[in-house]
């Protein structure tokens, strides 16, 4: 499509605004760099303990990632994401132990068995009000808890919920360690890492890309306003599902991640109250920018672990969260959707204006985020 | 108890016993029910604190009897007390400063309260096992074949009597009248001279009073575990999700209903373990039953 | 044409409209009445948010409300609100493109028709340009674009009008002129502003209380005795 072509009256056609080719060169520069110090820098930097952590900052982002879809971009609260990564976590385990398929194809599979049952369990209350919808996730987040206290996780055994009573050589020190596999390229704890990095840097592309195209247009009139959304022609329950879906899918991947991370996977690693703490930091984060999942996932298993190595209780953390779901929700302007960013917003204008050398000059929408 | 196959059900002596459990359970959910309804209708805001309210007042009465020596009745005043405390105070405080809100960011800036409350209590008093057992807890007498014992009594004696008390109360008394004028709207309401941040401050605190005694109550029938209790909220939700946040009625039918299914799936093998997720399933169906017809809100009312 | 009949909608103990029979013949027609008469009610039984507890009707000879409601859009019906409704977050061209693919219209044709009806109704800055950052007036416009973009059959404006001052209201009317015969399809228009009715519209109908008292060429009807004692009190007759 040629840039910039002029309508018989000079009206000046704009540069494409949809899909992903209008980021800015610079962006992706900065962006780039990141990632790769993060790839090679960080293993460097950090002892095995803490690239364990990090790793798991990365499993969480993505989950956040889901989160901030849903409520940022949609306007849905879901109070079970935390479920929908134990399902994910369930899920990936088990077929990592049933199956010799490879990694990646797990979690690909695992990606699509928990978006299937994620949203299966939205699709109730999706023609509701959204009160209704937070309400049966946290419902759901309470009952996975349940169910998961009685199943447990798969850890090698047999049968339908591959799970062996008595442990294995991990849990209880006796019988073989049979922890959950990893991918061949990615055994040890460095190379998972980067594994994991790699494929949060794609699920955040997978993202961006529904947000910039058709998908994200629809989800920003229903979030707006769903009436007019519906006049526009929206098929508004269909967009809400898809949105849903796009999160458990991220989330079940999150969740497959996760499980090789852990090698052994434990029922109270996923209680109820995470939901709750996950929705807190995705605010805290900011849930309009992409970046806020990665600060939401550093909150949520960073800060724990910084706590510890200072000798502070991780309690004064959800007092900490609690606090925060009050002061973001206080003050966001209008409404809990409403967490525009704009400090960062101006901070990106001016610093492109001191790249580009001429003010005010390109669309404001190459730059939201 | 016997082992029993996916499609034998369990038979009427085995699920005698828990009938109690189930109507004191039930019982209790509607007492926390009906407070959480009123408090939605009068202010808009769905306190899902309400567990962790009722848990941190029943750990606080426990730590007045067990650690400070103080007489257990005035103990359980003060856990009821408590429970009215915090929740006016957080309603005089964030239930002012959130008014104009959609009903999703009230009931969001709730969870707050509850990460709150539940940091503080695993702050304080840990994990480790409690109970609290109220002097009305021993087996007391037979109804039928049934062990009931006061506690059950009491607990679901106070779920009807508060329900249908609340009712009479909002149908016949002035107080009742005005918050019965709030729900409808508020805005027209404080017009017509209703005190409305009177009238809120009361809803408020009545809830409070409710939510301290369910957790009270819950730390017998079920047991003293912060997180537990906490949660326990959404057998409670489930009851005022099914009367869609609006039904006394049907609030405290629902969370017998509740009560009862969790309760009498104990003695039934293949669902005994997850029992728990009964709330849940009900809350879904009902779900599903109301989701028939869409509800489109639409904008603009003059025309 | 549309053909209304015997519509009839009831709510709790309300019957915002109560037997309402017109036909809209073609071009652009109005929708006047006081407050409360019912009109956007009317367009909301039309927008499918509201479902009728009697009577039927027929656009074009099909039966609307047998159409789910976003599904409207794709037969070429179109609507603004009485609160300006464009998606802030989304420039101005996205917020007219996404009318255009929702409504199932070819991709091959997309740039053409969103610039052509921003050009329509007059829009001159850089169609990049986040909506957010601009003024109710050019919200207005967009809102009208996206009403007119992609060749619609059915053109519902809620008060366009409302809160402009009077240039501007007329340049409105202006545009509002053009959309049968530049963009297609015909065009009911509710607006308390007489001045704009009777500037854009052939012919306008009167509701008051959910039913229609006055139907005809616009001129006639604005002199109407019972249309000026409806709105005695509330708004001046023409």
């Amino acid at each position: 499509m040629a840039a910039g072509t002029a309508t018989a009256t000079g009206l000046r056609a704009p540069v494409p605004i949809s899909g992903l080719r209008d980021i800015s060169i610079l962006r992706v520069a900065v962006i780039t760099a990141l990632l790769l110090l993060v790839l090679f820098g960080l293993p460097i930097l950090n002892s095995n303990f803490w690239i364990q952590v990090n790793t798991q900052v990365a499993v969480y982002a993505i989950t956040a990632l889901g989160l901030g879809l849903l409520m940022g971009r949609v306007g849905l609260v879901s109070l079970g994401q935390i479920a929908v990564l134990a399902l994910g976590a369930w899920v990936g385990a088990r077929l990592l132990f049933a199956t010799g398929v490879p990694f990646a194809v797990v979690l690909v599979m695992t990606g699509l068995i928990t978006m299937v049952l994620g949203t299966l369990i939205g699709l109730p209350a999706l023609r509701l009000s959204g009160l209704y919808l937070a309400l049966v996730t946290l419902m759901l987040a309470g009952a996975i808890a349940v169910v998961l206290a009685s199943t447990d996780f798969p850890n090698g055994g047999s049968g339908f919920l591959g799970h062996q009573e008595g442990g294995t050589e991990a849990t209880s020190g006796a019988g073989t360690a049979e922890t959950i596999r990893r991918p061949t390229i990615a055994e040890s704890s460095d190379s998972y890492f980067r594994y994991t990095v790699i494929a949060t840097a794609l699920m955040f592309l997978l993202v961006l890309a529904h947000v910039r195209s058709k998908p994200g247009r629809a989800w920003a009139a229903i979030r707006q306003s769903e009436p007019a959304a519906l006049a526009a022609g929206v098929n508004v329950t269909l967009y809400k599902l898809w949105a849903f879906a796009l999160a458990a899918f991220i989330t079940g991947i999150a969740g497959g991640l996760l499980a090789g991370e852990n090698g052994v996977l434990f029922n109270y690693q996923f209680p109820t109250e995470d939901s709750i703490i996950l929705l807190a930091v995705v605010l805290m984060g900011g849930i309009y920018s992409i970046w806020g999942a990665i600060i939401a996932g550093a909150f949520m298993r960073l800060l724990p672990e910084l706590l510890n190595n200072w000798g502070l209780p991780a309690d004064l953390l959800i007092i900490l969260f609690g606090v925060g779901i009050l002061q973001v929700l206080l003050t966001a302007p209008a409404g809990l959707i409403d967490q525009v960013p704009k400090d960062l917003r101006r901070l990106g204008r001016f610093l492109k204006r001191q790249v580009r050398g001429s003010p005010g000059q390109s669309a404001d929408a190459a730059e939201s985020g | 108890m016997v082992e029993l196959g996916f499609l034998d059900l369990p038979s009427w002596s085995q699920l005698q016993p828990f009938i109690a459990t189930g109507l004191a359970l039930g019982g209790v959910y509607a007492l926390s029910g009906v407070g959480m309804v009123v408090l939605y209708q009068t202010t808009g805001v769905l306190n899902l604190a309400f567990g962790a309210v009722g848990a941190m007042g029943a750990l606080i009465a426990w730590e007045l009897v067990n650690n400070a020596g103080m007489a257990e009745g005035l103990a359980y005043l003060v856990c009821i007390l408590f429970g009215g405390a915090i929740t006016l105070l957080y309603g005089a405080f964030f239930g002012a400063a959130l008014a104009g809100r959609d009903p999703l960011v009230k009931a969001t800036a709730s969870l707050g309260l509850l990460l709150i409350l539940l940091g503080t209590m695993s702050w304080i008093w840990s994990d480790k096992a409690r109970s609290l057992t109220l002097p009305t807890s021993d087996p007391a007498f037979t109804v039928g074949e049934i062990f009931v014992n006061w506690t059950q009594l009491i607990a679901l004696g106070l779920g009807i009597v508060v329900t249908f008390g609340t009712l009479a109360f909002l149908r016949f008394t002035n107080l009742g009248t005005a918050m019965r004028a709030l729900a409808n709207d508020r805005e027209i309401a404080a017009t017509l001279g209703v005190p409305v941040r009177k009238v809120e401050a009361q809803a408020w605190l009545v809830s409070g009073l409710l939510a301290g005694a369910a957790g009270l109550l819950l730390s017998n029938l079920v047991g003293l575990d912060a997180a537990t209790l906490t949660f326990l909220v959404i057998s409670s939700l489930a009851a005022a999700l099914i009367a869609r946040l609006r039904s006394l009625p049907i609030t405290f039918f629902a969370a017998l209903v509740v009560g009862l299914v969790t309760a009498m799936s104990t003695p039934w093998t293949p669902v005994s373990e997850y029992r728990q997720m009964a709330p849940f399933v009900l809350a879904v169906i009902a779900l599903l039953w109301i989701s028939r017809k869409r509800e489109v809100t639409i904008p603009g009312a003059s025309g | 044409m549309i053909e209304v009949e015997n519509l009839e909608v009831r709510f709790g103990g309300v019957t915002p409209i109560d037997g309402m029979t017109v036909t809209f013949p073609g071009g652009t027609c109005g929708l006047i009445g006081p407050n409360g008469a019912g009109k956007t009610t009317f367009f909301n039984v039309l927008s499918g948010f509201v479902k009728p507890a009697a009577g039927s009707v027929r656009a074009y000879g099909e039966d609307l409300l047998a159409m789910a409601d976003f599904r409207r859009a794709r037969w070429g019906l179109r609507r603004t609100f009485q609160t300006e409704q464009a998606i802030e977050e989304l420039s101005v061209y996205d917020n007219v493109a996404m009318v255009h693919e929702h409504s199932g219209l070819s991709r091959a044709s997309r740039r053409e028709d969103v610039l052509g009806a921003l050009e329509f109704v007059g829009l001159k800055m850089n169609p990049g340009t986040r909506t957010g950052t601009l003024g109710a007036r050019d919200r207005r416009l967009i809102e009208v674009a996206r009403a007119v973009v992609g060749q619609p059959r059915l053109v519902l404006l809620d008060e366009p009008a409302a809160g402009l001052p009077d240039e501007e209201t007329v340049q409105l009317g202006e545009v509002i002129k053009r959309i049968p015969d530049h963009m297609g399809g015909l065009v009911v228009l509710v607006d308390h502003d007489m001045s704009l009715v009777s500037a854009c519209c052939q012919t306008t109908a009167v509701l008051d209380f959910g039913k229609l008292i006055a139907d005809g060429p616009t001129e006639e009807v604005l002199r109407e005795e019972q249309v000026m004692r409806a709105y005695l009190g509330t708004e001046n007759g023409a």
